[in-house]
């Protein structure tokens, strides 16, 4: 007995030691084999779940188009992605290629670790004039691009089919039937409830997190609210106004607390419109690829209402990044963004992620026009308002969450909340 | 035989080496690179100047650095009494002569090598509201609630505590066991001739034999403690809003997402020392209360 169990703690050592002695070079240590004669481009990507694979697959026709490029697709874990990146680019031994949102490109241009693309895009043909201008324009700083968006994800909502008709409230056209205003809205919600039997909810949403937040941000831009801070990247003044603010986030209240047509605290309201418990949920565009590949969930994707005067949506991009190094390998480079243009030009194929692509000539085209539920809300990318450009973004995010929750939760005041939320990011940004 | 010593000395090196060299890069290295970062403004990518005590300074002014120290501490000074009490608990249980005894110390111990993702999803999953067993159970025996378990304040800390305490309490009442098997036997038979009773021998022979061990669990407990952080995360996210909170999860967010190490390892420095304080307290305790 204790001789097998020496043996056993003996191969379980010798495995680790030849495991941490494995041999990784020649590739980014994922084992993937470059062909020959082919420069490698080694791209880190923070896409999971149903997202990622839809990458994979452009890189794999990328590579198999041509022969002077190989791109090794690395996925990295979310949850740490940006720290790996700002420290492995800042230290030499980031990827040749890179994908980051849209709020943290400021972070990157102004700590000087992604590269002007201008002089490469020029070189293999990547015409700016094809892309979406309003989606575009996130990732031009001082008239420079530095960075090629690949999409548009805006948060919009899905309803139900089945269960707003069961309520009476769908259209012959298949739209739901509601005035889109603040009590128009409320009213919709309400009937649903009121009609809807007892285990069905109107609205399933998350009382905590990001997506209560991109509401929030969605009706207080749709008030006329421009931003939260404003000016320069590294040193921006605070700039929210406190009275639409507190309106928007009073509305959103209103939904969960007076009205009641959301249940507070779902642990998984993903799975309560998934399992067609819901008859209307909000979360991102990505939602449209899971919804798609359930069985029997009969259900349109579209817009948030806007009912505030000012058409407005919450929407972050994913871009592909060049990251700096003193000593850039140039061919790599150059495939990176023959890589980036590739990929740009086949955005049907990443639109089946649910996302909208980043070129107008993508949405124009028949390929995109064919897909099921994507033109339902293709125009939000002309109006979305993106979080304020500013290195503090992912700071200020994490503070505004947090407070806003406890509005949510009932814990303290708007007008408290908001104190709180000046009084945060003014001693943040201040740093 | 001086040299022959010396010679032995020589042969141990190899074998002390690699974890010599480890412990160096990853342990010692660390804490004065920390102290070098907490004296700077210095962000993931590099370091941009000299600040001296700034960040120090910054500290003491903090709301978010007090809060955050008062929500780990608030979390210390609830789990630790209740886990040397639970620990010593279900030790004398798990010692006990019964058919049991093997179920007792397994299904007591087994929580302990899950990781703490496994623990944290089992525990949102059983307490979720609407859907979850907790709930569902709390209304099949009639009463009509909802509590929010992890989205109510004070429900939170529950939460948070009772999920620690499951998951931690079995290595704690593993060092209480085998302390409790090192009690002579001879010392309950001499006391049983005396004519004590049961509660004697557990007043005056038992708990005093398991004081050393007693100490050794409330250090060990009072330094995991201040350290907790992942299950917070995980269950909570510190919510709601900053409610639960704990000084590691700030120093993360500080450091990683406000992009700020200098101030992050400040922070981390201002709990080595709490920590280090409370280690000296503890083993002075120690020793005075062995003379």
């Amino acid at each position: 007995m204790k001789k097998g169990f020496s043996a056993f703690i003996g191969v379980v050592f010798v495995a680790l030691i030849l495991a941490a002695c494995s041999d990784d070079s020649g590739s980014a240590g994922n084992g993937v084999e470059i062909p020959k004669g082919a420069t490698e481009v080694v791209m880190w990507n923070l896409f999971g779940g149903g997202d990622a694979e839809y990458m994979d697959e452009i890189v794999t026709e990328f590579n198999e188009s041509q022969e002077a490029y190989f791109v090794n697709n690395v996925q990295q874990e979310y949850d740490e992605y940006y720290t790996k990146l700002l420290t492995s680019v800042g230290s030499g031994k980031g990827p040749d290629l890179g994908i980051a949102h849209s709020h943290v490109l400021p972070e990157l241009v102004s700590q000087g670790l992604v590269t002007n693309i201008d002089d490469y895009a020029a070189d293999v043909g990547l015409n700016w004039d094809e892309f979406n201008q309003n989606v575009l324009d996130v990732t031009i700083y001082d008239g420079n691009n530095y960075a090629v968006p690949i999409d548009t994800h805006p948060e919009i909502m899905f309803i139900n089919n089945d269960l707003v008709d069961d309520a009476g409230l769908l259209n012959d056209d298949g739209t739901p039937n509601f005035e889109e205003t603040p009590e128009g809205f409320v009213e919709f919600l309400t009937s649903l409830k009121e009609t809807l039997p007892e285990d069905k909810m109107a609205f399933a949403f998350s009382s905590t997190g990001e997506d209560p937040y991109r509401i929030w941000w969605a009706l207080y831009n749709q008030m006329g609210g421009e931003h939260l801070v404003s000016g320069d990247l590294d040193n921006p003044t605070y700039a929210l106004d406190h009275e639409k603010a507190i309106a928007a986030a009073e509305y959103l209240y209103d939904l969960y607390h007076t009205h009641e047509v959301t249940p507070l605290d779902l642990a998984d309201f993903y799975s309560d419109f998934q399992s067609g418990n819901a008859a209307v949920m909000s979360t991102g565009v990505w939602a449209t690829g899971i919804w798609e590949t359930t069985d029997d969930l009969n259900f349109t994707p579209m817009p948030f209402p806007n009912m505030f005067g000012q058409e407005a949506a919450w929407a972050s991009s994913h871009t592909f990044v060049l990251p700096y190094y003193d000593d850039a390998d140039e061919e790599a480079q150059k495939g990176a963004v023959e890589f980036m243009k590739f990929a740009t030009d086949n955005g049907a194929d990443w639109a089946r992620a649910g996302h909208i692509p980043s070129k107008d000539t993508v949405l124009e085209s028949d390929e995109f026009k064919e897909m099921p539920y994507r033109s339902e809300y293709a125009e939000v990318a002309d109006y979305v308002k993106y979080v304020d450009r500013t290195v503090h973004a992912r700071g200020i995010q994490d503070i505004v969450v947090r407070n806003l929750d406890t509005y949510w939760a009932g814990d303290a005041t708007a007008e408290e909340v908001f104190a709180m939320i000046e009084q945060e990011v003014t001693d943040l940004i201040a740093e | 035989m001086i040299k022959k010593q010396w010679l032995q000395d020589l042969k141990a090196i190899p074998f002390l080496l690699p974890f010599f060299v480890a412990y160096m890069i990853f342990t010692i290295f660390p804490i004065f690179k920390g102290l070098e970062m907490s004296l700077y403004d210095w962000t993931l990518v590099r370091k941009i100047e000299f600040v001296g005590l700034e960040n120090y300074v910054n500290m003491f002014t903090d709301q978010h650095f007090w809060r955050t120290l008062w929500n780990t501490t608030f979390f210390v000074i609830l789990t630790t009494p209740t886990m040397v009490l639970l620990a010593l608990g279900l030790a004398l249980l798990s010692n006990l002569n019964t058919k049991l005894k093997i179920f007792f110390r397994g299904s007591f111990f087994i929580p302990s090598i899950l990781s703490v993702s496994v623990i944290s999803f089992l525990m949102i999953f059983m307490l979720q509201p609407y859907n979850g067993l907790v709930n569902n159970v709390i209304q099949m025996i009639g009463i009509d609630a909802e509590p929010k378990w992890m989205a109510d304040q004070g429900l939170a800390w529950v939460t948070i505590v009772v999920v620690t305490l499951w998951w931690t309490v079995g290595f704690n009442m593993i060092l209480f066991l085998a302390a409790l098997q090192d009690i002579p036997e001879s010392l309950y038979e001499a006391s049983e001739i005396d004519g004590a009773s049961r509660w004697d021998m557990f007043r005056y022979i038992t708990l005093p034999q398991l004081i050393p061990i007693g100490r050794v669990v409330l250090l060990l407990q009072i330094l995991a403690s201040y350290k907790v952080f992942a299950q917070i995360l995980l269950i909570t996210g510190g919510g709601p809003g900053g409610a639960t909170r704990p000084l590691i999860q700030y120093i993360y967010e500080v450091g990683f997402n406000q992009n700020n190490l200098g101030y992050a390892a400040t922070m981390s420095y201002a709990l080595f020392f709490i920590l280090l304080i409370l280690s000296i307290i503890q083993l002075k305790n120690q020793r005075s209360g062995e003379n």
